[in-house]
């Protein structure tokens, strides 16, 4: 072991990462290196991860919150059926491993009916970000009676579904949050335990069909998030411990609950607006077998052979994933004329040139490229996932850029989709139109970008733009957008405050408070729903809680129309002023002079917030080369 | 597992808690930052390294950290 104190660093540090983790344990430095940690414990090997996150979860969150500010941080409640609190390390590791700062509260011993139906608990009142109420198999077991028959596994099963459904309204109707649920895996212990088979079918059948309910639940209940262990226990993931769980009362294998942890720590990323966005793929042993510079096109490994085969199925995949909205970007060394041509003409390529948004294709080094592909799709880096074989490029994107994921592979090609997917990097709670749009629409803002470098000054382009921008009351089926703009913007967002689709519901039902839902396009086709404000009438007041634009169209006066139009409607429903908050965080100070540029006067500046207001005596008008086709004007509700 | 000093060390390298030698006698739930879940990660980390199974009854019986040593060694 080295006592080396070691700074957490890239491939210049020769250090094991379990050494290194240690190392910063002992010298009580775990909270200060907290956003060094995501790199570091991307090296770590899986057989560590047991002491690491012991280690981890020794780390005092307020800590790392009181070293740290800016870091995303989420309270979760853990509560259920039987011991839980060795789920807690397991989180703590997870946390780390996405750089959100989980505070983890554990209810007792079996007391989930108690924790999500009673408001007073101490559950609700920890006002968690995310309630786990973890489901084993011993919750149907446990009230089996001796000897047992299928019928009486069916009737628990649907005694416990009816619980868990009303649980899940109870929940929605007092507490906030995400509820997250998770099926039980048939233990075979109890498959087995019935001699025939046709009994045994039956058992089955029963068993899948309530595990079925309730990941149905989640189409009726938009702030439930069932996860599927079934997967897991398909790829060998023992689900129970015997030992455990009968001395421990742990129904759940230390191996399933780590699975269960990752899961979570990728919801986790999600509710805190932390989710990848791009893609980025290295394409020389990574997308084809073989070198494109030394094997010609003829000579690459796409298909039709065993290597072949492997490839192509990782082509799959990535065709899979950007056609749900993951920006795939190549960022190769070569020459980018012949990769063009292959990605055009090869016979055998599944990813054509349609399914990337760029081609990073030259002889700098990666992170340079990198770097400037997240300006150019105007993302921050730490939305990028970067794949490759080579464990130089890898290492090298690590220590220049510790933001960015790195996706490590190697030279086996049939392991690359598990390895890519091993991770939920680009997991989001629903899928919207936008999202399945979105590579096509980055494909034409390149266009755009061509179109500017055209004109003499901005404001030409703007005018031959031909900006539209349609601004109205939220529709019913725009609301998983309206929450996804509020989870995924960063940049363009007054206050990043991170709202789930039932709290964008609420808000639009509400008699005091309206969602309005901004909508442009240009001459280059339709952007979208691209952005949202959340007002709130206060008596002769209206609050502009949220703000936010989607950050491939900032700048081109859309958001001036949505404000203009904002003030004009507050003016038109007899309103005195509207104030307006910045808040600070990591990635909004480009739009901290949003207000007082357009009109407002600044009234508060506490650490926190900035509070801005208008007195409505004379709203800025719409820029001149924007065409407000429709909005919500004397629209009162 | 055979000295009680290698079982120190990996109670504060491996689950992370600041014990020393005065603690191994001191009654567990006394010990800073013991819960009964280190006990499950204790065993398993153990087994893991002697590649033996260990009586968890035994362990569970056990009121102080030389008592689960004395499980960790006995098997």
């Amino acid at each position: 072991m080295t006592s080396v104190p070691v700074p957490v660093a890239g491939p210049g540090a020769a250090a094991e990462p379990a050494d290194e983790l240690l190392a910063l344990h002992r010298a009580g430095r775990l909270a200060a290196a907290y956003p060094g940690l995501p790199s570091l414990l991307a090296r770590l090997p899986e057989a560590e991860s047991v002491r690491a996150a012991q280690l981890l979860s020794r780390v005092d969150p307020d800590q790392v919150l009181r070293e740290h500010p800016g870091l995303p941080s989420l309270t979760v409640a853990v509560t259920g059926h039987g011991t839980l609190s060795a789920l807690v390390p397991a989180l703590a590791l997870e946390g780390a491993r996405h750089g959100v700062v989980l505070r983890t509260v554990v209810s007792d011993f079996d007391s989930y009916v108690f924790d999500l139906t009673d408001p007073g608990s101490a559950l609700h009142a920890a006002a968690p970000d995310l309630v786990l109420c973890l489901l084993d198999p011993m919750i149907v077991t446990d009230e089996l009676p001796t000897p047992w028959r299928p019928e009486d596994v069916e009737a628990v099963l649907a005694e416990k579904t009816a619980l868990l459904d009303a649980l899940t309204a109870r929940f929605a109707g007092s507490g906030r949050g995400t509820l997250v649920l998770n099926t039980m895996p048939l233990p075979r212990g109890l498959a087995s335990q019935l001699i025939d088979h046709r009994s045994r079918a039956r058992l089955g059948a029963v068993w899948r069909e309530a595990n079925a309910r309730l990941l149905r639940l989640a189409e009726t209940h938009p702030e439930l998030v069932v996860l599927d262990l079934d997967p897991h226990a398909a790829e060998g993931v023992a689900v129970t411990d015997p030992r455990l769980s009968v001395y421990a009362k742990a129904h759940l294998s230390p191996g399933i609950l780590a699975r269960y942890a990752r899961e979570v720590g990728h919801l986790a990323r999600v509710v805190a607006g932390r989710t990848k966005k791009c893609l980025a793929v290295d394409l020389d042993q990574t997308v084809w077998g073989g070198v494109l510079g030394d094997d010609g096109a003829d000579g690459i490994e796409v298909a039709d052979s065993p290597r072949g085969e492997a490839f192509r199925a990782f082509q799959k995949v990535l065709k899979q994933l950007a056609s749900q909205g993951v920006l795939l970007a190549a960022v190769s060394k070569n020459d980018l004329a012949p990769v063009r041509e292959v990605v055009a003409d090869h016979p055998g390529m599944t990813l054509r040139e349609a399914d990337f948004v760029r081609f990073a294709v030259n002889w700098r080094p990666k992170h340079e490229n990198l770097r400037e592909l997240a300006e150019d799709l105007n993302l921050a880096v730490e939305s990028l996932v970067f794949v490759d074989d080579s464990p130089y490029e890898c290492g090298l994107v690590r220590h220049e850029l510790p933001g960015v994921s790195v996706v490590p592979l190697d030279e086996e090609p049939a392991r690359h989709v598990e390895k890519l997917l091993r991770d939920g990097w680009f997991d989001v709670r629903e899928l919207t139109v936008e999202d399945r749009e979105r590579p096509a629409l980055y494909r034409v803002e390149a266009e755009r970008k061509d179109f500017l470098h055209s004109f003499d000054s901005l404001q030409d382009y703007l005018r031959e733009l031909g900006v539209r921008v349609r601004i109205g009351p939220v529709e019913d089926r725009e609301v998983p957008r309206v929450s996804q703009l509020t989870l995924r913007t960063n940049q363009f967002n007054l206050t990043t405050r991170r709202r789930q689709a039932a709290e964008v519901k609420d808000l639009a039902a509400g008699r005091d408070t309206r969602v309005l839902a901004v909508h442009a396009g240009d001459r280059f086709g339709e952007n979208g729903l691209v952005g949202a404000v959340v007002t709130r009438r206060e008596g002769a007041t209206v609050h502009i809680d949220d703000f936010l634009l989607s950050c491939r169209v900032f700048a081109r006066g859309i958001e001036q129309t949505a404000l203009a139009v904002v003030l004009r409607q507050a003016r038109a429903d007899g309103a005195r002023e509207v104030l307006a908050t910045y808040r600070p965080s990591a990635k909004n100070a480009k739009v901290r002079d949003f207000y007082p540029r357009n009109g407002f006067v600044p009234v508060a500046d506490a650490d926190s917030a900035l509070v801005f207001r208008h007195d409505l005596a004379s709203v800025l008008p719409v820029p001149d080369h924007v065409r407000l086709t429709d909005s919500c004007e004397g629209n009162t509700p | 597992m055979s000295s009680i000093d290698s079982f120190i060390a990996l109670v504060r390298d491996d689950l992370g808690l600041p014990i020393d030698d005065t603690d191994v006698d001191r009654p567990l739930d006394e010990v800073v930052g013991w819960d009964s879940v280190h006990l499950i990660t204790l065993l398993t980390l153990l087994e893991r390294g002697t590649g033996r199974s260990l009586s968890l009854p035994a362990a569970l019986e056990a009121t102080t950290l030389r008592g689960l040593h004395d499980v960790a060694v006995s098997g």
